[in-house]
């Protein structure tokens, strides 16, 4: 893998940074979670204890302690917003929960629902009963058989009064008391303070009913009955003792004295120890904060980050009442704040809640709401910012260290190649690396590799010079045995004598020639420095030279293939023909017998190649580079002159000289070995 | 050293006085042994200041000079200048130990009449020697017609050693003077390194050989420069052409 590559992994790794911003995000959110269950919390403490230092602001005085029990007629009154129409229909209270069965036994079922405004308790009332029977006129209304509504109900003083709704024809009406007149019949007064209106239906009748505050107390007993039934039983009439029918609503102003309490973005209800609700104030929407339209990547992010409130629990929605934690918790002593979902899109709401306590007893709950998605919104825009400013980051850095990486790259790439070609094909050495003048390790590398250039350098000059010094040095001792085995032949030697002296004479001149062959390279470069450039033909050299070579070694063939016309080149001719015979005898010792070294003259644009092919064994491809360089002997050879691998090393000088080139390959076909000098035509 | 030790008096009018310069002591007593079994008489030196010395009382009747000498690299080619200007007739023979230093002398012209490698055998040696001083005698006898070879305007005398060219004496050393004379007895006859070595009695190699050829055409270009007699045969030899 290329350092750019594993640069680039490393440098993702910046990505870690957004990642820790997320879990910071998380941890922030679960923070700002925490110390907003906190405030809602305390707040609704303050708000219940202040409203249990009022509680006659809060409830009305007795009936609300006892238990809410629908069975027994108690209605839970719910305020309205505004006055509604009488005319029979509910639409226009607003509220969202149907009218409820009232208990009894006796016929027609009849469902009903109550509402309060400033002033009036409202009643809607539903009957099923396709029979309508009409109210008779001048009949005496206890007695006779009609559909009736009776409503008893409790005066604030305490005392009962009923009353009867009834028609002959729907319509607005006005509800009707009986009066016990003096001549002791009962009498039906129509009481114009309580006004109706009646509605059929094809299933019955509905009946809208507005009762002035002032008239009614704790309770009211509502019973619908049919004209075919049985009349109305007498206990009812005259009872001091409602069985139940107790009507469960704060006192006027609630809703305003809890307003006060109420921050912006927080709902406040107050129930009661039913968990009815008594009053609210303020208003939240759990969906407020969604951003519209919020980006493509703010919503991927929110999904991604999102805690999943699916495992919430579902915020209750019921108009009358608010059931479950953390309203139940409350209820039973214990302020509680709980995460809550609502029903829609899962939004997280905070729902706080902390008992109202009066003499002891928890009559009821503050329940504070706080929509979640605030703190969402927080942690997204802070979340989205971060994640922006780390991504642009891990872009910058990611995009740094790449161009980094490429920059270390393409200097170590240079280095290289700088390295590879320093040892040139020809053995010559290039000193000089890029990159050394830099101060980091690459440059400590280049200069490594250019001191290890330099020794290298120092070793080859020296095994070029070593074969000049050596038969130098060896020369003036040999001479000084070979005069000696002179003078010793010149004193008469015995025949024993002659054979020995003889043998040593052999072995000296063995030597003489070994260190001639030594300092061919020196002699050489100094017959270069004395070379004198002639103009001369190189084709007539060649044909002259091949036809030598041809009556030297008749064993084997020669051809030599050159251009027709005279060959001129600018040169030296005798070390023209020392590197063709340098080349040849080199050809020669790989040549088996009878077989073929082709000398190739060819010209092109600037150039002559001299190229000399000679069949036999091919040269491994390792060796190939290394062929020109001082001294490098790559075979045993195969006949008793000496070889210091100084020959090729020699063609190289000459050439050098001609400012040519010289080059060693293998056969296309295997069968052998091309040594090509390339001479610029001057 | 035997046949040095005969009646002094007697042998000094008779015998020829060799000196050898040569600051290796081994190599030095070499060659004067040979010589001196050939009859010369021999005086050595290890040192050009020791030889200046003695030749300024007697000047031998040939020079062998070593051409470094102890610390002086170029002490032989002084030694050389020196002895020249006291005579300029004496023979005068470098020794060298390097053959790079052949084409040095050339170009010095300090008037020696040979130059050898010390891979010159002690019989060549004496055979140079011999023939330097029969040259020294032929030279004080009239021209002998017979003795000498034409070739064109090449004139060999093999007695005096000597060569003309269009009548112009051209020096040349005594292996020059044996190389050109090799060729120009056969003309167009190609000879190759080896026989014109074993004309010249020296053992050199090819480079050598190469460097002497060219030393002698430049000889003879300095005189005629539409010289062309000697030619170079490729991957051979050298013949001579009229």
């Amino acid at each position: 893998m290329r350092i750019r590559s594993q640069l680039l992994i490393v440098a993702l790794s910046t990505l870690v940074l957004p990642w820790a911003g997320c879990q910071y995000a998380r941890e922030l959110e679960v923070a700002l979670r925490t110390s907003q269950e906190q405030a809602l919390l305390a707040s609704a403490g303050t708000i219940a204890n202040a409203l249990s230092a009022a509680p006659q602001r809060v409830f009305r005085d007795g009936a609300n302690l006892a238990k809410f029990d629908p069975g027994r007629g108690d209605l839970y009154v719910f305020p309205l917003d505004r006055q509604p129409l009488l005319d029979g229909y509910r639409e226009d209270w607003g509220i969202a929960q149907d009218p409820v069965a009232l208990p009894g036994k006796s016929a027609p079922i009849a469902r009903v629902q109550a509402g309060i405004t400033e002033r009036y308790l409202y009643l809607y009332l539903e009957i099923d009963n396709p029979h309508f029977k009409p109210e008779p006129s001048d009949v005496h209304p206890a007695h006779d058989r009609f559909d009736r509504i009776d409503l008893i109900l409790q005066r604030p003083d305490g005392a009962l009064q009923s009353y009867f709704l009834a028609t002959n024809a729907p319509g607005l009406i006005a509800a009707q008391s009986l009066v016990t007149g003096e001549d002791g019949a009962d009498h039906a007064i129509p009481d114009p303070r309580i006004q109706a209106y009646w509605l059929l239906t094809k299933s019955g009748y509905h009946v809208e009913a507005r009762l002035p505050l002032s008239l009614i107390g704790d309770q009211l007993w509502i019973v619908a009955r049919d004209g075919a039934a049985e009349p109305l039983p007498e206990e009812l009439r005259t009872v001091e003792q409602l069985p139940g029918g107790r009507l469960f609503f704060a006192p006027r102003g609630l809703d305003d004295l809890l307003a006060t309490f109420v921050r912006e973005g927080t709902h406040a209800t107050v129930i009661d120890a039913n968990g009815l609700k008594f009053g609210s104030a303020g208003h939240f929407d759990p969906g407020a904060d969604e951003p519209e339209g919020a980006g493509l990547g703010e919503t991927w992010l929110r999904r991604l980050l999102a805690f999943d409130n699916s495992s919430l629990p579902l915020r209750s929605t019921a108009p009358d009442r608010i059931d479950g934690p953390p309203a139940s918790d409350a209820l039973a002593g214990h302020p509680d704040a709980v995460w809550l979902r609502t029903g829609h899109r899962n939004l997280p709401v905070l729902s706080a809640a902390a008992p109202i306590n009066v003499e002891g007893a928890t009559r009821g709950a503050v329940v504070l709401e706080q929509a979640g998605d605030q703190l969402v919104g927080i942690r997204d825009r802070a979340l989205m910012r971060l994640f922006n400013l780390t991504l642009l980051a891990t872009v910058v850095a990611v995009a740094f260290v790449f161009g980094f990486a490429t920059w270390i790259g393409v200097r170590i790439d240079r280095l290289r190649a700088a390295a590879e070609s320093a040892v040139g094909k020809d053995g010559r050495i290039r000193l000089g690396m890029p990159e050394s003048a830099r101060g980091d390790e690459i440059g400590a590398l280049a200069r490594s590799f250019e001191s290890l250039l330099a020794r290298l350098n120092e070793h080859a000059q020296y095994l070029r010079t070593l074969g000049g010094k050596l038969s130098h040095e060896l020369r003036t001792p040999l001479t000084i045995v070979r005069s000696s085995l002179d003078n010793l032949e010149s004193e008469g030697l015995t025949g024993e004598q002659r054979v020995f002296a003889t043998r040593a004479r052999e072995g000296s001149l063995r030597l003489s020639s070994i260190l001639t062959a030594l300092g061919a390279a020196a002699r050489v470069e100094e017959s270069i420095k004395q070379a004198e450039r002639v103009g001369f033909d190189l084709r007539e050299l060649l044909v002259s030279a091949v036809g030598a070579y041809q009556s030297g070694f008749p064993k084997i063939r020669f051809e030599l293939s050159a251009p027709p016309d005279e060959c001129f080149l600018r040169g030296a001719p005798d070390l023209i023909v020392q590197l063709l015979d340098k080349l040849v005898e080199n050809a020669v010792d790989f040549c088996p017998e009878r077989g073929l070294i082709a000398v190739t003259l060819t010209r092109d644009s600037g150039n002559y190649q001299l190229s000399v092919s000679n069949d036999g064994p091919p040269i491994p491809p390792e060796m190939l580079g290394r062929l020109f360089e001082s001294l490098f002997e790559q075979r045993a050879s195969r006949d008793d002159k000496p070889h210091f691998g100084l020959g090729l090393y020699i063609v190289r000088l000459i050439a050098e000289f001609h400012s040519g080139e010289v080059a060693a390959a293998n056969r296309a076909d295997g069968g052998g070995a091309v040594f090509t000098v390339s001479l610029p035509i001057i | 050293m035997r046949s040095c030790a005969p009646a002094i008096g007697y042998d000094r009018a008779m015998k020829k006085l060799i000196a050898i310069v040569e600051d290796e002591p081994a190599l030095r007593d070499n060659y004067a042994a040979a010589l001196a079994r050939h009859g010369y008489q021999i005086k050595t030196y290890g040192n050009r200041k020791l030889a200046m010395q003695a030749f300024h009382v007697r000047l031998p009747d040939l020079a062998i000079i070593d051409i470094s000498l102890e610390d002086e690299a170029e002490g032989g080619f002084d030694l050389c200048r020196d002895l020249r200007a006291l005579s300029a007739e004496l023979p005068i023979v470098f020794l060298t130990a390097r053959d790079s230093e052949l084409d040095a002398v050339s170009g010095l012209r300090l008037g020696a009449d040979d130059f050898l490698t010390k891979d010159v055998s002690l019989p060549h040696l004496a055979a140079r020697v011999a023939a330097l001083f029969r040259r020294i005698d032929a030279l004080r006898q009239p021209a002998d017609a017979a003795q000498i070879l034409r070739r064109g305007a090449l004139a060999i005398d093999a007695q005096k050693l000597q060569v003309s060219w269009n009548g112009t004496p051209i020096v040349l050393s005594l292996t020059e003077f044996w190389i050109v004379h090799a060729l120009a007895r056969n003309p167009g006859h190609v000879k190759n390194r080896q026989q014109l070595m074993d004309a010249a009695n020296v053992v050199l190699d090819d480079d050598t050989i190469t460097s002497h050829i060219k030393r002698v055409r430049r000889k003879f270009v300095a005189i005629d420069a539409a010289f062309d007699a000697i030619q170079t045969v490729y991957g051979m030899g050298y013949r001579w052409v009229e």
